[in-house]
């Protein structure tokens, strides 16, 4: 089992790696369409600006390829963002794997910044089971995750809803998934042992 | 869970009744525009307005007018009104003032059949279910006239109609600030899961509000608390407590000032110590970085990322968006940059714009002079000749994530975060507030978290005068929320 980190020279590789080498979960990274379908599953990093990584990944020839990907896919932070269709940071086109966009926040501190309290939705799971679910997975009452974002997911069908959270009296989309692809707004690289729990959770899916 | 504050009108004031009794009426201001105004500033995007002589009998009030005055000038906000609603063309006129739901009590048992009429007109979304309730049973007419309903078989009939959006009010609580009546809800969520209940009556606390939200109510009305701020209008996220660790060619050091700087071990371990004892990130400070050592800064930085589970930010040196680059590519989540973002102001708008602003820390040395705060660089060794207010509005408008404010007059004394400047700060940014320089007793901490959004200290932490765990607990203990 290998999985793939999507390295295309910017974003937040660095802790990613690091977080899959302390978990003892072999990984490489992955920079072009012949590399990534070499890897059981991949993770898209966050940590830079919708435009740029966009950017990126199309002149990596990547876009394509993540469109069409068909095994365990798991973004993070500005990783998960890309997979809607549109996002206001930079008026930038999305991947658009999943219907939706991604706006800025609009609270009176931004961006959110933190350690918050994740809520786990339970509606709709059996559209989810047909391809993965992350079943020894769940997220404990009270438990918090590391946030760090200016923007966040509004996707069309609520039921791709899989966490929440609450920032500033408002509702915020933690986690997706929709078929193979998992999106998560926090840092599981950097949320403590619940983190911890859910990249091993997610390496279990990539076989 | 969402929370949704209620602006109760009567006799055009926003009130609290007591218990619903009409007699014991505070009045907590003139306009309703001006509590609506001050929530939606604060976040909220969801309203209840009840027109309370509405609902006990006449009223001159026209709501319509304060829902259309609202929708128009925030198009944004969702409204929910009830209070004496009893006829269509009422409704009708509310909708079309822009009313987002609108919520029925008496009418459901009085006239159940104009009930399903607004149903098919508008759809059951757009119609809230009010029941409130004593002692298990159903009370209506302003709670003056008891039915024969128990809550459970009036819950029964409301998801009969078709109606999924359920107001249960606890007319023993209400107004009363003694607490929700959470076994209530609990027990009338297992029995009626597909129901949405929003709860509503005896709030008074952010914990009242935590223990709602883990029952798994999907929506709390909140009134007194807000209106006489038992309750942040704005909740707070959980105060992060960061040690700082300063770094001297790889090692960790410790020295106030930067003079006597003596050894203190590994960085890698104090990380892992610091980690293990419930620090919710960490600082790194390379005192001693130049280009020449980068490398020795980078393999430090990935040998921190590859040791702990937390995110630490790293500081020291920063000058381009290659080193930021190189250093996140290492493993940091965050850098922060210094002295370089004042001689070079552009540098902020470069990191955010490629990088992403979450990501980079803006820190500012401060030095009070007079009634004024000077920026200091160089670490804390020049004066930057700049305004520290000013700076900092710039700081954030360039794109900054988040401000590490360092008072370099109280860095060492003990005496305390410079919280006079750190609110002077709050009121001109909306980005997140590091405070740091001068904690040193609990009840600093404590002072700080009223400015600030996370709380950084070395000493303390380092000699061990107290831990980190002390820390959290003097702030739960102060009603400021913690991550255990």
């Amino acid at each position: 089992m290998c999985i793939g980190i999507v390295s295309t020279g910017i974003g937040n590789t660095g802790s990613v790696q690091r977080a899959l080498i302390r978990l003892n979960l072999a990984c490489c990274l992955v920079g072009n369409p012949e590399e990534l379908s070499l890897v059981d599953g991949v993770i898209l990093p966050g940590a830079s600006a919708a435009g740029p990584a966009m950017d990126s990944l199309k002149a990596f020839g990547l876009a394509d390829a993540l469109q069409e990907y068909r095994k365990p896919f798991l973004g993070l932070c500005l990783g998960m963002q890309l997979l809607f269709e549109w996002s206001e940071e930079g008026d930038t086109e999305c991947l658009g794997i999943l219907k939706g966009s991604v706006q800025r926040l609009q609270s009176p501190i931004v961006p959110h910044m933190g350690w918050n309290r994740i809520r786990e939705r339970n509606a709709k799971i059996e559209t989810r089971e047909e391809f993965y679910s992350i079943s020894d997975f769940r997220f404990p009452i009270s438990a918090c995750a590391y946030f760090m974002h200016s923007y966040a997911c509004y996707p069309t069908d609520p039921s791709i809803i899989t966490q929440t959270a609450t920032f500033c009296n408002q509702q915020i989309c933690a986690a997706v998934q929709y078929r193979n692809f998992f999106g998560l707004q926090w840092h599981p690289e950097k949320s403590g042992t619940l983190g911890d729990q859910y990249l091993l959770s997610f390496a279990s899916l990539c076989k | 869970m969402q929370i949704v504050p209620a602006i109760d009108i009567s006799n055009k004031k926003v009130v609290r009744l007591r218990q619903g009794d009409p007699t014991s009426v505070t009045a907590y201001g003139d306009d309703p525009l001006d509590f609506i105004r001050s929530y939606y500033e604060a976040g909220y995007r969801n309203l209840h307005l009840v027109d309370i002589d509405a609902a006990l009998g006449e009223s001159d009030l026209s709501l319509q007018s304060v829902v259309r005055q609202c929708t128009t000038q925030y198009p944004e906000l969702n409204l929910q009104i009830g209070g004496g609603i009893r006829s269509l063309p009422q409704m009708q006129n509310l909708f079309a003032a822009g009313a987002s739901k609108l919520v029925f009590g008496s009418l459901l048992f009085k006239d159940p059949a104009i009930v399903e009429e607004a149903m098919l007109l508008w759809g059951p979304e757009r119609i809230i279910a009010s029941l409130d309730v004593r002692e298990e049973m159903v009370q209506i007419s302003g709670w003056t006239e008891q039915t024969a309903f128990s809550i459970d078989r009036a819950l029964l009939e409301v998801e009969k109609m078709g109606l999924s959006r359920v107001l249960i009010t606890d007319i023993d609580r209400d107004g009363m600030a003694c607490g929700p009546n959470i076994a209530l809800y609990a027990r009338l969520m297992s029995s009626f899961p597909t129901v949405l209940i929003t709860a509503s009556g005896g709030v008074r606390s952010s914990e009242d509000l935590r223990n709602l939200e883990d029952a798994g109510c999907s929506a709390t009305v909140v009134g007194r608390a807000f209106l006489e701020r038992t309750i942040p209008r704005i909740p707070r996220m959980p105060i992060r407590i960061i040690p700082c660790l300063d770094v001297a060619d790889g090692r960790v050091v410790k020295g106030i000032g930067f003079q006597n700087l003596r050894d203190a071990g590994d960085p890698v371990e104090c990380a892992q110590n610091y980690s293990s004892q419930g620090a919710d990130e960490l600082v790194f400070l390379d005192i001693t970085a130049t280009n020449e050592n980068r490398s020795t800064q980078v393999d430090l930085v990935s040998r921190i990322a590859d040791a702990i589970n937390i995110p630490f930010t790293i500081g020291g040196g920063i000058r381009s968006i290659c080193d930021a680059k190189e250093l996140l590519a290492a493993g940091a989540d965050k850098i922060s940059i210094n002295s370089a973002a004042v001689r070079s102001p552009s540098l902020i708008d470069d990191i955010a714009s490629e990088l992403g602003s979450a990501n980079l820390v803006c820190a500012v040395d401060v030095k009070r002079v007079g009634d004024t705060w000077r920026v200091l660089i160089n670490g804390g060794r020049e004066d930057a000749n700049c305004d520290a207010l000013p700076w900092i509005e710039e700081v954030a408008d360039r794109g900054a994530g988040e401000l590490l404010i360092t008072s370099y007059d109280r860095d060492g004394t003990g005496e305390g975060f410079d919280c006079e400047f750190l609110k002077e700060v709050r009121a001109r940014v909306s980005i997140p507030i590091i405070a740091s320089g001068g904690a040193g007793s609990l009840q600093n901490f404590v002072d700080g978290a009223a400015q600030a959004d996370a709380l950084l200290a070395a000493s303390v932490f380092h000699f061990g005068t107290f831990s980190i765990a002390d820390v959290k607990s003097a702030l739960s203990f102060a009603s400021y929320p913690v991550r255990l």
